[in-house]
């Protein structure tokens, strides 16, 4: 989280990233970058709990089971949101990890935002 | 790196999820007692139909303190949908039953929350439960109190009248 990427014009800083893509925080833009699946796409604060809360709802485990002959393929599509992303199943898993760990370190910042500029010691 | 989740919200996710449980279920009681008013006018308890609109009002009341709760901390409220609620009860007393399970169900429920609230140290939910703690305190009390009456008055010969009669004198105070 303490590596900054410096792009022509905003700063980055990488929130969490794997082997099939990353995401970034802007501080002056007060939102995040999302690159996956091809794309780096901008996401608020409302957009990005409405992605996370749309690809933690997909039932992997039924996607994984069903014979049906339809491709496994999922659209994810955000309201009031430019974008959308049809994802296979390899990629939603991807997604959704990239996500909670994404979570967890924004969880981790923020004690550790606490603790450094908010609680008195 | 800004911690942009924190300012934008005041409430974790999970403790927002469990108000709008709440939310929930404070506007399925609202309907559960709005639905036992029905019965009871249908059944010629006047009173009890009386004292059962007005709960309904309450619920519709606590659901919509929690809802401006959630929003005004930077949650998403949601507006739930309800369904599955009876029609027809069997007894008089049956409806009094349900009535006191109901208030004892809130109250664990909102206990619920507040063990949660507790684990994070989120103090401002825990004293914004606390109106409800004193609800339901009186909730409880009326509810078990008109049940009690089936018991003191019995249901034999006007006894049902009776109960009926009483239910809207039922009230709490602290002292
Ligand atoms: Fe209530
Ligand atoms: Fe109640």
């Amino acid at each position: 989280m303490q590596d900054l990427i410096t792009l022509p014009s905003i700063t980055f800083s990488e929130v969490f990233s794997t082997k099939n893509g990353a995401i970034y925080q802007s501080d002056s833009e007060n939102c995040w970058y999302i690159d996956f699946a091809g794309k780096l796409a901008r996401f608020d604060y409302r957009n990005l709990l409405k992605l996370q809360k749309a690809v933690y709802q997909i039932d992997i485990e039924n996607l994984l089971l069903s014979s049906d002959k339809a491709p496994d393929l999922e659209i994810i599509f955000i309201c009031a949101c430019d974008h959308c992303y049809v994802l296979s199943l390899i990629q939603i898993i991807a997604i959704k990890e990239l996500l909670q760990g994404t979570f967890v370190m924004l969880e981790l910042n923020h004690i550790i935002y606490d603790r450094l500029h908010r609680i008195v010691a | 790196m800004k911690d942009i989740m924190r300012t934008k919200c005041l409430i974790s996710s999970d403790v927002e999820t469990l108000i709008n449980q709440q939310i929930k279920k404070e506007a399925y009681s609202s309907a559960v007692y709005l639905s036992m008013a029905s019965w009871c006018d249908r059944n010629g308890f006047d009173y009890s139909s009386d004292y059962f609109f007005k709960q309904a009002e309450e619920e519709r009341m606590h659901q919509l303190k929690f809802y401006k709760y959630v929003l005004d901390m930077g949650g998403v409220a949601i507006s739930p949908e309800i369904t599955n609620i009876k029609i027809e009860y069997n007894s008089f007393r049956e409806v009094y039953e349900e009535a006191l399970e109901q208030e004892v169900s809130v109250t664990q429920s909102i206990k619920n929350i507040a063990a949660r609230c507790h684990k994070e140290q989120d103090y401002v939910t825990l004293e914004f439960l606390n109106w409800f703690f004193k609800e339901q305190r009186e909730e409880e009390y009326k509810a078990r109190r008109a049940l009690e009456l089936f018991d003191v008055i019995g249901e034999e010969g006007t006894g049902r009248w009776e109960i009926d009669k009483h239910v809207g004198k039922i009230s709490y105070s602290e002292d």
